[in-house]
């Protein structure tokens, strides 16, 4: 059993930082990621040929990680999907490697996923999240095609908003629902968090685009041609014609469909724990791979992490700044806008349940979360559209697989564990 | 003196069973409440397939039992309160090796001798059935069954005016007098004349000598896709020696594929000697797979989106418990109705709403009633009573 390896889920700074950690200790590593090239959402690499668009301090923090991760020979497979662990201890590993196997503990480090929150139009066609656009600036170094609009809130917005600048090819408007530059709170924020707001601020003005903030896009229209985003400003309402919207209403651990072992260790690390962003994931990576080594040696616990403490502060403030009446605005949606998008279901459906419905029939009656996604995406709409106030929580049980999975590609995973057994 | 009752008759337990019942009893013009737990098909009838099958039954009286109400089930369907939940569809099973073979043989013969509401249209080789992939020796296709999903019944039956429905509320006790039995439900107590009991694998809870015991059952649940050939339940020969059998080894997983009205397949299931519903396993599910995309290749080209277990209650001597507790004439139980209830859920409902309001059953019908009565463990039943 010792020489099972501990399974690592995800190749971002959380993920790499315990891989390197616990491969200090000597213990054997298998580190796993969906994609293509490690880096996770925030060192996402450029394809090959690409040149990155990272700015040097992220270039710097990378390359760090990256001596270790090299230095001890951590072993990395991409193109490998998590499917879960089952209540026996068997993992299940689809695409470049594709096995059960039987870890000596699981570290769980898939960051964050996007939060988007519905508005009549939402799921139209150009419509995507912002981190998307994101994401393709950075593995491919190319805008997307056509006017882009950026809307909802998060400082995400801004972020991309200057990535686009950089790249010739600004935003049309930025919405964004809070005024974080009105809140005097904000120069109380750690200077790192400054000195990067300021960056992106400068870029924007350079490029003079327009930025709303106590803003929200109400209703996307789909034309013959562009779609048609409706704003609701603080001095009236404006349209913007254009080819595709960005939203992004904050991000959220990325935990949908993991569920815990109990037979051997599972630990959650970085924004798939807390979405506190990459310092505080890379401090997490580090502090958790110490804390399972020692668990796992039967050493001292390392003590804790100021570095995660500080962080989980200063994004409290950065919350409290970026504080606004958006989801009031959730309860105001016509009863047709839809909220479920694999299965096409609206408000009004959710409706249809009655009030407080169970887990169970807003599942089976309901048909919410019983999509591809499993409630990923909407379970928390689906929550507050129930209970404003309430905090949303996942429709029913956590359950494997975390994603779909292809029968075909299940049925070929190669099986070491029945082997064993026999 | 306890209160007086607010409804001639509570119903313990919101599962396709229990909703049967309200819905008969209301139809009668009883006051009735349903109490759940959790809220409605939160157990069994919310994790399960929906066969409404004659062929998977024993021989014998669940075989009539299942002929009834699959007939009963149908007439309540049109026009009646399972107008939309059931709908009738062929099921074909299917055999390779001995032991499948002859459990064939069995199921052929068992459905003439029913002369029943199910009949056998065609029985030959694998080529009756376009799209079925080899190690296919011998497929019967049947007429007459059906499927319905647990929870459309449960809200079709629930959603009767004069049903008062009351959950979340878990029954912490049950105390019955000649009169009438008083729920415990924690923050209150609630009286009525009579209780039915259809609790299914909680029944241990609160009737604890009773022989039932869980019997888990994984599921695996695929994407949607084209609606293809598949018109109705394939189902290995080896899941009616499973059911039918003495439970011994058997030859081949006994796969059950459904075609689901969304395009999506339900593939089951297991029978496990454990009530946990979060187990659920690679192993099982590559095996259960494995078998199901052999005999419908078509599963290939999906992607399975959910798994999940649900639990059975099944009773030590194979047969449903129905009608009143030894000693307390006020409690009727409705329960330990294992892989069976959503197909016996119909008749059960008719049969209990009779009982209680102490009318006799039709004559046919008395003896195989008589013999589900939880009377046949008075011994044990009692010690635990006391
Ligand atoms: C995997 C699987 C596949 C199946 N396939 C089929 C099939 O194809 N055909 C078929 O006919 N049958 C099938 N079944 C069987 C069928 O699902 C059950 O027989 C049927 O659902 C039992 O219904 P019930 O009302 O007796 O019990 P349940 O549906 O279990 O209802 C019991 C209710 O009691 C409630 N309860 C529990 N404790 C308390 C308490 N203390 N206070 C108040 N309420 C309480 C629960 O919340 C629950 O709602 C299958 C079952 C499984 C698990």
């Amino acid at each position: 059993m010792s020489d099972h390896p501990i399974l690592i889920v995800g190749a971002g700074l959380a993920g790499l930082a315990a891989a390197v950690e616990l491969a200090r200790q000597g213990l054997p590593v298998l580190v796993i990621d969906q994609a293509q090239a490690i880096g996770g959402a925030v060192h996402r690499q450029p394809l090959p040929g690409v040149r990155s668009t990272a700015t040097g301090a992220q270039a710097h923090r990378w390359s760090r990680l990256i001596a270790e991760v090299q230095a001890q020979a951590i072993p990395i497979r991409c193109g490998t999907r998590f499917g879960g662990v089952d209540h026996t201890g068997a993992a299940l590993l689809t695409g470049a490697l594709s096995t059960l196997i039987r870890p000596r503990a699981i570290v769980l480090a898939t960051g964050a996923r996007e939060s988007v929150q519905p508005r009549p139009g939402w799921t139209l066609p150009g419509v995507m999240t912002a981190g998307a656009i994101q994401s393709r600036i950075k593995t491919l170094a190319e805008p997307p095609q056509g006017r882009v609009l950026l809307a909802g809130s998060g400082p995400l917005l801004l972020a991309v908003g200057a990535e686009l600048c950089r790249l010739r090819h600004p935003p049309i408007a930025i919405i964004e629902a809070a005024r974080p530059l009105f809140n005097p709170a904000s120069l109380t924020l750690p200077l790192p968090y400054l000195t990067e707001a300021a960056t992106y601020l400068a870029h924007l003005l350079r490029a003079r685009v327009p930025l709303f903030f106590g803003a929200h896009l109400t209703e996307i229209i789909q034309t013959n041609g562009p779609l048609v985003a409706q704003i609701d400003t603080r001095k009236g309402p404006r349209n913007f014609a254009v080819d595709v919207i960005g939203l992004h209403d904050g991000i959220r651990p990325n935990d949908a469909g993991l569920t815990n072992c109990d037979v051997i260790p599972t630990l959650r690390l970085g924004d798939c724990r807390e979405a506190l962003g990459a310092r505080a994931a890379l401090a997490d990576g580090f502090a958790g791979g110490q804390k399972l080594a020692a668990e796992l040696l039967g050493t001292t616990p390392p003590s804790p992490n100021h570095d995660l403490q500080r962080q989980r502060a200063a994004q409290a403030r950065l919350a409290r700044i970026y504080a606004h009446d958006g989801l009031a605005r959730l309860a105001e949606i016509p009863a047709e806008t839809v909220i479920c998008r694999c299965e096409n279901r609206t408000l009004a459906d959710l409706r249809a349940l009655g009030p407080a419905p169970t887990a169970r029939a807003l599942r089976l009656d309901g048909r919410f979360a019983m999509g591809a996604c499993q409630g990923r995406f909407c379970a928390e709409w689906v929550g507050r559209l129930s209970d404003l106030k309430a905090p949303p929580k996942p429709i029913g049980a956590a359950r494997w697989p975390s994603r779909p999975i292809s029968v075909a590609d299940l049925l070929t995973t190669s099986d070491p564990i029945e082997k064993e057994t026999k | 003196m306890p209160d007086p009752a607010e409804f001639d008759v509570l119903i313990a337990g919101a599962g396709i069973v229990g909703a049967s019942v309200a819905w008969h009893l209301a139809s009668a013009g009883l006051r009735v409440a349903v109490i759940d737990a959790t809220g409605p098909a939160a157990a069994a009838s919310g994790a399960s397939d929906g066969a409404v099958s004659v062929a998977s039954k024993k021989p014998g009286l669940m075989a009539r039992l299942a002929s009834e109400s699959l007939l009963y089930t149908r007439e309540l369907s049109t026009g009646g309160p399972l107008a939309g939940a059931f709908h009738a569809r062929p099921s074909y099973v299917f055999g390779s090796g001995a032991v499948e073979m002859s459990a064939l043989d069995a199921l052929v013969s068992k459905l003439a001798d029913l002369t029943g509401p199910v009949r056998v249209t065609a029985d030959g080789p694998a080529t009756l059935l376009p799209g079925l992939g080899g190690a296919v020796d011998r497929l019967v296709v049947l007429e007459g069954e059906g499927h319905m999903p647990g929870h459309k019944a449960v809200r079709a039956y629930l959603s009767r005016p004069g049903i008062t429905t009351i959950w979340p509320a878990p029954i912490r006790a049950i105390a019955s007098d000649s009169n009438g039995v008083t729920l415990d439900l924690g923050h209150r107590k609630l009286r009525g004349n009579t209780l039915v009991a259809a609790l299914g694998t909680a029944t241990l809870d609160l009737f604890p000598a009773l022989p039932i015991q869980p019997r888990a059952g994984q599921l695996i649940v695929t994407d949607r896709g084209p609606v293809d050939a598949l018109r109705g339940s394939l189902t290995a020969a080896s899941y009616l020696v499973a059911k039918t059998g003495s439970g011994d080894q058997l030859p081949l997983p006994p796969v059950v594929i459904d075609p689901l009205t969304t395009g999506q397949y339900l593939i089951g299931s297991t029978r496990e000697a454990h009530g946990r519903t979060d187990q659920v396993d690679f192993a099982t599910l590559k095996s259960l797979l494995s078998r199901a995309s052999q005999i419908w290749p078509a599963l290939l080209n999906r992607r399975v989106i959910r798994t999940f277990a649900g639990v059975r209650a099944a009773v030590a001597d194979g047969l449903p418990i129905v009608g009143a507790m030894p000693g307390q004439p006020r409690v009727l139980m409705a329960t330990g109705f294992e892989g069976d209830g959503i197909c016996l859920s119909a008749v059960i409902g008719r049969e209990v709403a009779l009982m209680v309001q102490g009318l006799a059953p039709q004559s046919h019908w008395a003896a195989d009633l008589a013999a589900l009565s939880p009377a046949r463990f008075e011994n044990t039943a009692q010690k635990g009573a006391a």
